[in-house]
Parts: C-alpha cells; sequence; structure tokens
C-alpha cells in the first residue's frame, strides 16, 4: 500500500525488494526495527513464520493493517508487548482473535502468526518452534524500537526544504563550528526539540465565559462542534448560497507531515488554534492572515502510533491539549505555555478520546484501552480546568459487582474491554447531562450479555459523572461498526430530542431527557441488522454474523468504514435539517475477503444526505465515487461545507444539496471545517491531511486505479469572499 | 362491421382476462468489482450494468461490461444468503469472452429463488481469466431512479431495505 512504502526506503535495496512484494501482497506492515539492528535468535522455526505470513493476511491484517486496531510491529507494539512473555502473546490470539470470531484458530495457527510477528518484530528464526508453552519476554529477542527522534525531516518548519537540494556554502560549517539554524533549514532539516519553538503572545484575548460557551459568538468557533448541542453550525451569514460561488482563497498554513491529521481549527478573538499530530505541536495563528503567533511542541513525535488529535478545548484563558501520549495539557492560550498537565493514562496504546469543556470542567474520553491489564479500562473522566484534579470519573467497561456488571457474562474483570470513548460529547445545561458514545465491546466474547456500557449512549451528570440512563441499539456488537458518534441536541416543540447516527448508517432518535428510544432510519444499505424492534430500537443481528466460522464468507454493510464514521453530521436549525457525510462499503471476510461497493450505489462510495429532523422526512441526497473525510457544516447564509477524500472542497445549498462551488486542495480534505468572522469579515477553514483508520484506508484500495493523491500537504486552508474594492 | 369489432373487443377482453394476474417487474443491477483488497485490486477492474426482467418465473437479463483487466470467462446467477452476500450459482450466463462485452440470459427460477430475488439476493458474477472466482458482481434490484454524480434526488431516493418490521414482511419501500 501507497501510504506505508515510505518507511520502506530506510531499508536496504536489496532485503527491501525481496520484502516488497509478497510484503504488498499480503499486506504486511514492515516495522522499523528490521532496518535498525542485527536480528536475534526467537524460538520459532522459519516454517512458521512463512505459515504465519499467510494466517496473518488472513486473519489479521484487514484490522491491523487497515487501522482499525493498533499495529502490531514498531514502537507502539514494542512498548506494550515488549515486557510480555511470548506465552501472554500466544493466548491473547488464541483467546480473543480475530475479534469478530474469537478462540476460533487453531493452536498451530496461532503459533505461526505469532512466529510471523516475533519475525516481523526483528526476530530471527532457529531451530525449535515455537509452541504454547514457549514463554520468553518479548523483549529478550526482539531489538528495541528505532529511536523516536528524527536528525533529518523533509519539511521545514516555515516552508518545505525538497530533499537534494544544493546547500548553500556556509562559513560557519565550512570552519567546522555549528551551521545555523536559517542554514539548517535551507537543507530540510529539522532538530525535533519540544517546548516553545516560538514564543508571542496574542494580544488582545477574552477570557472564555459560561455564557460564551452557552452561546458562542457568531464570531467565534471555540468548541468542536460549534455549540453544546453538536450542531457544527454557524449563524454567520456573510457567505451565503448567492455569493459563496466567489469564494476565493486567503491564506494556507503547511503542517507538520506524518501520520494521522484530522483536526478542528478552533478560533477565538480572531485567534486560529491548530495541533499537529505526528509532533503534538500546537500552534496559534492570527486567523486572519495565517501568521504564527505562538507554537509550543510538546512532543513526542509519533512513529506509527496512529493516533489522532481530532479537537482541543478552549475555556477561560486556557486551551486544553490531548497529547497523543496520552498526557492532557492546559496551555495558556495567549502564550501557550504550559500551566498544568496530567497523565490521562499510563498504558502504552491508550490515547485520549474525545474531549470537550462543560459547567466548566474538562471532560475527555479514553480510547485504545483494550490491552486488558485490570486498571486499564476505558472511561469519561471531568477534571478541574484551574489545575487538572479529577472531579468523577465513569468507567465504560461495568467491572463485578458495580452496576451492569453481570452483562459480561462469565468474563472476569481483565477479560472485559473496548467501550472506547473516542468522539467528544456534547451537553445540555438545562438538563445538566452531558451525552457521550462508547464502541464496541473488545472481549471477544458474544452471546454472553450487553456487555455495558460498550456500543452506547450514555447520559451522565456533568456534575458527578453518575449515569442518568443509557441506551444500546447494538449489543454484542463486534464487527466494529461502532455506535460511538457525536449526539446532536435538538428541541422540536418541547420534546428534548437527541440524534445519532453509528457506522451501521441508521440515524437513531431519542428522548434526551429518558433515553427512549423514539424513531430511526436507515441513511445507507445496511445487511447486519434483520430487524429492529420498533419499541426498544434494539436491532438483531443476521443469524450467519452470530455463528460465522474461520473461512466463512461473511458479508457485512457497512464494512468497519461505517456508513457513518467520525466526519460529524451537521443540523441546520433554520430549516430542521440533519445533514450526514456517509459511506457506501461492504466487506466481506473469510475466503472472499476485501471491500466492495454496497448494493444499490452504482459505484458510488459516498453518499450526502439531509433529513427533516423531527420526523425524518427524506429532504436531498446526492452521491459521488471518492468518501467524505470531513464533517459537514452549515451556516445561517444557507450553505454547506464537506471535503472528500479526492481533494475536493465543496459549499452546497443546505436546501436542495445543490453543488454551489469547488475547489481542489493540495491533498485529502480530512477533519473538521469551521467559520469565524475577523474584523467583520467572514473565514471558511478546512484542514488537510492524510492517514486513518477505514474511512480513509479502504478507498485507498477500492480507488488505487483511478484516483492518485499526493500522500504529503497537511495544512489548513483559509478562504473568504473577494475583498471589496 | 360492427359484429366484426364486436368480437375482436370480445376476443381481446378475452384475452386480457387470460392473462397472468401479475405484472412483468423490472429489476437492474450495477455490476462493480468484487471485494478488493491489496493484492487483487489488478485483476478485478471494470465496471457493468444490467437490466432484468421477471415474467412469472421467468427471469430475463442484458447487461454490458467494459474495462476488464482481462477477458471474461464465465457468467452466472447466483443466491446469496442476504442482500450483499454471496451463495452458490443458479444459472449460467452467456458472456463475450473479451475485456468488453455483453452478458445475457433467459432462466427459469423456482419459487425459492423468485422470493430470493424479491429480497435482493440474486446476484449476477461474472469471472474472468485472472479473477477466475468473479470480477463483476451485483445485486439485482426493484427498477429504480438512477441519477450521475454530484446530482441531488430531492424527497425520496432508492436505498434497499432488509429490514422486516414487526409482521415479518420485508420493507423496500424508497425513503420518501
Amino acid at each position: 500500500m501507497k501510504h506505508r512504502e515510505h518507511y520502506l526506503r530506510r531499508i536496504p535495496t536489496a532485503i527491501g525488494a525481496a520484502i516488497l512484494l509478497p510484503g504488498l501482497a499480503t499486506g504486511i506492515w514492515i516495522s522499523h526495527a528490521l532496518a535498525q539492528s542485527p536480528a536475534r535468535p526467537g524460538p520459532f522455526t522459519e516454517a512458521q513464520a512463512e505459515a504465519g505470513r499467510a494466517a496473518y493476511a488472513q486473519n489479521c491484517a484487514r484490522c491491523h493493517d487497515s487501522g482499525e486496531a493498533p499495529p502490531l510491529s514498531g514502537a507502539g507494539f514494542l512498548n506494550v508487548w515488549g515486557a510480555r512473555t511470548t506465552r501472554d502473546l500466544f493466548s491473547r490470539v488464541k483467546d480473543t482473535m480475530p475479534v469478530d470470531n474469537p478462540g476460533t484458530l487453531g493452536n498451530d495457527t496461532v503459533a505461526s502468526i505469532v512466529a510471523y510477528l516475533l519475525k516481523n518484530n526483528g526476530a530471527t528464526a532457529g531451530a525449535a518452534a515455537f509452541t504454547p508453552t514457549t514463554g520468553l519476554a518479548l523483549n529478550a529477542i526482539l531489538p528495541p524500537p528505532a529511536s523516536q527522534q528524527s536528525a533529518q525531516s523533509g519539511a521545514g518548519r516555515r516552508g518545505r526544504a525538497a530533499s537534494g537540494d544544493q546547500e548553500e556554502p556556509d562559513t560557519a560549517s565550512a570552519s567546522g563550528g555549528p551551521v545555523s539554524a536559517d542554514a539548517e533549514l535551507r537543507r530540510g532539516v529539522v532538530r525535533f526539540k519540544t517546548g516553545v519553538t516560538v514564543e508571542g503572545t496574542v494580544p488582545k484575548y477574552a477570557p472564555i465565559t459560561d455564557e460564551m460557551m452557552a452561546h458562542p459568538p457568531a464570531s467565534d468557533w471555540l468548541m468542536h462542534y460549534w455549540n453544546y448541542a453538536g450542531w457544527s453550525h454557524s449563524p454567520l451569514k456573510q457567505i451565503n448560497a448567492r455569493n459563496v460561488r466567489t469564494l476565493q482563497l486567503r491564506w494556507v498554513w503547511s503542517m507538520d507531515e506524518g501520520e494521522r491529521q484530522q483536526i478542528t481549527p478552533l478560533v477565538h478573538d480572531g485567534v486560529m488554534f491548530l495541533s499537529n499530530n505526528v509532533t503534538n505541536r500546537v500552534q496559534a495563528l492570527n486567523a486572519k492572515t495565517g501568521d504564527l503567533i505562538w507554537e509550543n511542541t510538546l512532543g513526542p513525535r509519533l512513529t506509527g502510533q496512529q493516533n489522532a488529535t481530532r479537537t482541543m478545548a478552549l475555556y477561560g484563558d486556557k486551551l486544553f491539549y490531548p497529547a497523543t501520549d496520552a498526557n492532557l495539557y492546559a496551555l495558556d492560550a495567549r502564550t501557550g505555555k504550559i500551566v498544568w498537565k496530567l497523565k490521562f493514562s499510563s498504558y502504552g496504546n491508550d490515547k485520549i478520546g474525545g474531549l470537550m469543556v462543560a459547567d466548566g470542567k474538562i471532560i475527555a474520553g479514553l480510547g485504545r484501552c483494550d490491552e486488558r491489564a485490570l486498571a486499564d479500562r476505558c472511561f469519561i473522566a471531568a477534571y478541574d480546568v484551574n489545575d487538572g484534579h479529577q472531579i468523577w470519573k465513569f468507567s465504560t467497561v461495568a467491572y463485578s459487582g458495580e452496576p451492569g456488571g453481570d452483562s459480561w457474562g462469565p468474563l472476569t474483570n481483565d477479560q472485559r474491554a473496548g467501550a472506547d470513548a473516542w468522539i467528544a460529547g456534547t451537553y445540555d445545561p438545562k438538563l445538566k447531562l452531558t451525552y457521550w458514545g462508547t464502541g464496541q465491546a473488545k472481549s471477544g466474547a458474544r452471546g454472553i450479555g450487553d456487555q455495558l456500557y460498550s456500543n452506547a449512549t450514555l447520559a451522565l451528570d456533568v456534575e458527578t459523572g453518575k449515569l442518568k440512563w443509557y441506551y444500546q441499539p447494538a449489543p454484542d456488537e463486534n464487527l466494529d461498526l461502532d455506535e460511538v458518534y457525536e449526539k446532536v441536541l435538538v428541541d422540536e416543540g418541547q420534546q428534548q430530542i437527541l440524534l445519532s447516527a453509528g457506522k451501521k448508517g441508521i440515524l437513531w432518535k431519542l428522548d434526551r431527557a429518558t433515553g427512549k428510544f423514539l424513531d430511526y432510519v436507515p441513511a445507507v444499505f445496511q445487511n447486519v441488522f434483520v430487524s429492529i424492534d420498533r419499541t426498544t430500537g434494539r436491532g438483531t443481528y443476521r443469524p450467519d454474523i452470530l455463528t460465522a466460522k474461520p473461512g466463512d464468507t461473511r458479508p457485512s454493510c457497512p464494512s468497519p468504514a461505517g456508513g457513518k464514521n467520525w466526519p460529524a453530521s451537521s443540523y441546520d436549525p433554520e430549516n430542521d435539517l440533519i445533514i450526514l457525510p456517509l459511506d457506501q462499503i461492504c466487506v466481506a471476510s473469510g475466503g472472499m475477503a476485501g471491500n466492495y461497493e454496497a448494493p444499490a450505489s452504482d459505484g458510488f462510495i459516498a453518499r450526502m444526505s439531509a433529513y427533516r429532523a423531527r420526523d425524518f422526512k427524506p429532504v436531498w441526497t446526492f452521491q459521488q465515487r471518492a468518501p467524505f473525510l470531513t464533517s459537514a457544516m452549515t451556516t445561517a447564509g444557507g450553505v454547506g461545507f464537506v471535503g472528500d477524500w479526492d481533494r475536493t472542497f465543496r459549499a452546497f445549498d443546505v436546501k436542495t444539496g445543490k453543488t454551489l462551488w469547488t475547489t481542489r486542495l493540495g491533498t485529502t480534505a480530512q477533519g473538521y471545517p469551521t467559520t469565524y468572522s475577523v474584523d467583520g469579515e467572514q473565514f471558511v477553514a478546512v484542514p488537510t491531511g492524510y492517514n486513518g483508520g477505514s474511512p480513509e484506508v479502504r478507498p485507498v484500495t477500492m480507488l488505487a486505479y483511478e484516483r492518485n493523491r499526493p500522500y504529503s500537504g497537511h495544512a489548513v486552508y483559509v478562504f473568504a469572499l473577494p475583498k471589496a474594492k | 362491421m360492427v359484429w366484426r369489432f364486436s368480437w375482436c373487443l370480445l376476443a381481446w377482453l378475452c384475452a386480457i382476462s387470460a392473462a397472468p394476474a401479475y405484472a412483468i417487474e423490472r429489476y437492474q443491477t450495477d455490476i462493480g468489482p468484487t471485494p478488493l483488497d491489496g493484492s487483487n485490486r489488478v485483476n478485478v477492474l471494470g465496471r457493468g450494468f444490467a437490466r432484468a426482467t421477471l415474467d412469472g418465473q421467468k427471469f430475463t437479463l442484458q447487461g454490458i461490461f467494459a474495462g476488464l483487466a482481462t477477458p471474461a470467462t464465465q457468467a452466472h446467477l447466483c443466491m446469496g444468503n442476504v442482500m450483499g452476500g454471496t451463495g452458490p450459482v443458479i444459472h449460467d450466463l452467456t458472456v463475450t469472452p473479451a475485456q468488453n462485452g455483453e452478458v445475457s440470459g433467459t432462466v427459469t427460477l423456482t419459487a425459492e429463488q423468485v422470493a430470493g430475488l424479491k429480497r435482493g439476493k440474486i446476484y449476477l458474477l461474472l469471472d474472468s481469466q485472472k479473477a477466475p472466482k468473479g470480477n463483476l458482481w451485483g445485486w439485482f434490484q426493484p427498477a429504480h431512479k438512477r441519477v450521475g454524480a454530484d446530482v441531488p434526488q430531492q424527497g425520496s431516493w432508492y436505498i434497499p431495505n432488509i429490514l422486516e418490521d414487526e409482521a415479518g414482511m420485508n420493507k423496500k419501500k424508497p425513503q420518501g
């Protein structure tokens, strides 16, 4: 796969060629470790590793190589598994994998997969075969991961220096002295260092108050979804359906390349706050001109950990940043300096998922907490904005003895996992409830119970974190079809409703005061549910999904790319429309594994649909080949915006879906577009980026022979109307 | 003249009264690549479209395809366990042995297969030299309006639905 090939350039050519071709044929992920040090003898044979390569391709690659599950090589893998034994790894694979059919792989197959993983992480084959009882510490047989710091980067901090540029004569280096910083930048050398790398102070910054959070100024984009209710809708109307066709590029800010980039440009008082995922570098820019004000490089620099920071949060005089190593930072929004930080989770692969401020608290959810250490279960927690002390914590996995603890069947606490809270919540200040979603259970077990509180919508008391209600449309979910996404709050007369669509592409409607199920509409084709109970809103899975065995060709529409995924919907209050960016990709496992177009999609992978919120009346829809990889964003000017995988950013008429304006960007439009105004002028910002999970990766396979896109170009583009002459 | 017209009218009335109670149903499917992963993508190129009619149990289809990486070898009607799912071959079809061509056939479906067709389980599978287990496929749907890329549809549009309501009937009404 193309987006992995840049790692392969580090491998000596001969070895790289020997590995590359079969590696590409079976979708193998090649570790940095192979390039770093001599391989060490491992407790497995070459024949086992070779058999494991095929078994991995058949059973593991579709999740672990697609971004849906953690990679099984590199620093992230070794951080988690280095101190454990090969017997632990064997047991983990044997008991819980593949995640959609756990416990079905034979001992020989599992042993071969473990052998393959060891080899792929740098061990060499030996004479003795790997057995289920082989118990060596992984860090005794695997080389250490490659350094996380890179002395060379293809991108300068300001602009880009192409590799191969001729060096300018530099008297300092010629004399043997240090090379100046400017000279280093001209050579394309960026030394990664943490700290405030650009000092500056925002000249005018009004602290954000509770009133501003409850009623955001039209000129700002203060939070992930614009308001507490999750609307992704701005009241600005200077840009409207008549003049949007004249929109022009005003400025671009290039961002650090590499890793996933799916950000939300937040804006307050004419200052735009950006986060660079690969370096955990936070920046404040003049939102009108794109000039950098300050920059704090928090680190670490990512190497294949596949964590995406989708949003930061603003409140008071602080900017809250969830770093990819699960540190939560509070920065002074005026200067970028650290005010406090806390370790959200100590476990190797965990990441801070959703993040928001509500009721004066910083609230965040934990994701990727599936390592099954007893203390490492997913949770949602609230912290004091001033000093970061924890106010409350709600664990999304119920343990024995806790409410919901009897829903995991015979599983012991250390076998219970999943329910990641990886998307930001919403908040109702009148009900004092904050609404969050959770992902699927990752216990590997089916048919044992509802496995609370996985794959659910949760309503938590914002002051105490206590669960007020939960709604779970898909218990026993293990197809990676999470119901975790944004909970959009709408008042329809006296009725207080909550709208949410998960990966099955079904739009659900609940009473957000009580959690009572009200209605649903399938927004894309789905074939995993054969029925939905009209009273409870619970789905019933297809029988063959529940009884599938290894080798069965079991279709799932949608695929883990989701009918709906993290690109958020938008609610347009002027027209009572909920507008959803959707995907139409199916996946088959077993004998005919891979992705394919959904029935009746006519080859269109993407769909954007609008439904009237009060009664789910379909209003408009349009389809296209390339999937949408930004959220939908709408404005009171009657215009919506969305960007796609094929670099197109468009404006559409919110009433009809008609495209009003398009432009092509440097790479995939990916993240959350925002709009704001400065000095009476409205701007629209859209981030670009590549790398991601299923919604970004699966189209790479499906569109590989049709569309090309560059694997560079993380940036923010800002557009505005032509300046009046 | 009058009696001849009367006899003709009577004959026509008899003919239509003897006609089957069902109407001819029309179906269609876009045919796109079978499941793709990184290794097989190069072999499952191409696209196509097929229309079909169901007259009682007689199912007649006609389709076109283009852009295969290697010549087509066989085409079949298959019946999956669910719309979007796979299953055994139920009939062979005629296909142009080329990278671009036509696929056609008239087959008699069993009652079970007719029921499967109405639930979207019947699909067209086209094989090619380098994709002998399937190059293009598509599940037949009731005929419906198709529009091009970026063309908005207002008020209602077709999305297949396999959900059964409480009465156990398959809801196939389009959105809207």
